[in-house]
């Protein structure tokens, strides 16, 4: 399989590896896919009190090249947006960006799953008071 | 040979300058795993970390240990990529995790 420049990139060196601690208020984790599957990926993001803008984001993940980059790329792109922005995020639009074949086009979904899921968990977290 | 928490396509791309292959030789084209494995016994989960390492009698030992020093090296590097490790770490049975499936 021919992988594009900017997964080889992404693989060789992902973006923002690593964990925020999840017990954190402010931290939303989002944990989807499988080991059966053979992808799973971790997305968590930390979201500032104040402006409601995402200030960190971290992931890891298992599974192929493609998954990497796609979660890699998902951490970089929701950097610095509010959470309305990054749940605006497509799957296509990172299967555009990493120029994704059709076999990998689940890698994209699940990035944007694992987006979706850190959002829902940080909502959760708030309670039904907040504004954001 | 399967090494747990790395998924073995990603275990291929890193040592690229070596000839292997993740799953069986029936299997190699498509993204499920073994059924070969799977008719061993081998789990679902095992399945997806397998690499299918060939020796032929022109290899060396040098090659031999070339290949095992890559392997472990990246290896190593997916494990801190993976979350399936930090959790192993933490104690936590992936087996009891309620994994949310594609819906």
């Amino acid at each position: 399989m021919a992988y594009s420049d900017k997964v080889i990139d992404h693989y060789n060196n992902p973006r923002n590896v690593g964990s925020l601690p999840k017990e954190d208020r402010n931290v939303g984790t989002g944990l989807v896919g499988a080991p059966e599957c053979g992808d799973v990926m971790k997305l968590q993001i930390k979201v500032n009190e104040e402006s409601g803008l995402i200030e960190d984001a971290k992931f890891k993940t298992f599974g192929c090249g493609s998954a990497i980059a796609s979660s890699s790329l998902a951490t970089e792109w929701v950097k610095g947006k509010t959470l309305t922005e990054a749940l605006a995020i497509k799957n296509t639009d990172i299967v555009k960006e990493l120029s994704l074949p059709p076999v990998k086009i689940h890698c994209s979904v699940l990035a944007e799953d694992a987006i979706k899921a850190a959002v829902t968990d940080w909502k959760k977290k708030q309670g039904d008071g907040e504004k954001f | 040979m399967s090494f747990a928490y790395v998924e073995g396509e990603s275990l291929l791309m890193g040592i690229n300058d070596v000839a292997v292959s993740s799953g069986s030789a029936c299997t190699s084209a498509s993204l499920e795993p073994s059924y070969v494995l799977k008719a061993l016994g081998v789990g679902e989960d095992l399945a997806h970390t397998s690499i299918r390492f060939g020796i032929g009698r022109f290899n060396t030992e040098e090659e031999v240990d070339y290949v095992a020093g890559r392997v472990i090296e990246v290896v190593r590097r997916l494990r801190e990529l993976s979350p399936l490790y930090e959790m192993a770490k933490e104690g936590i049975d992936l087996k009891s995790v309620h994994w949310a499936t594609e819906a």
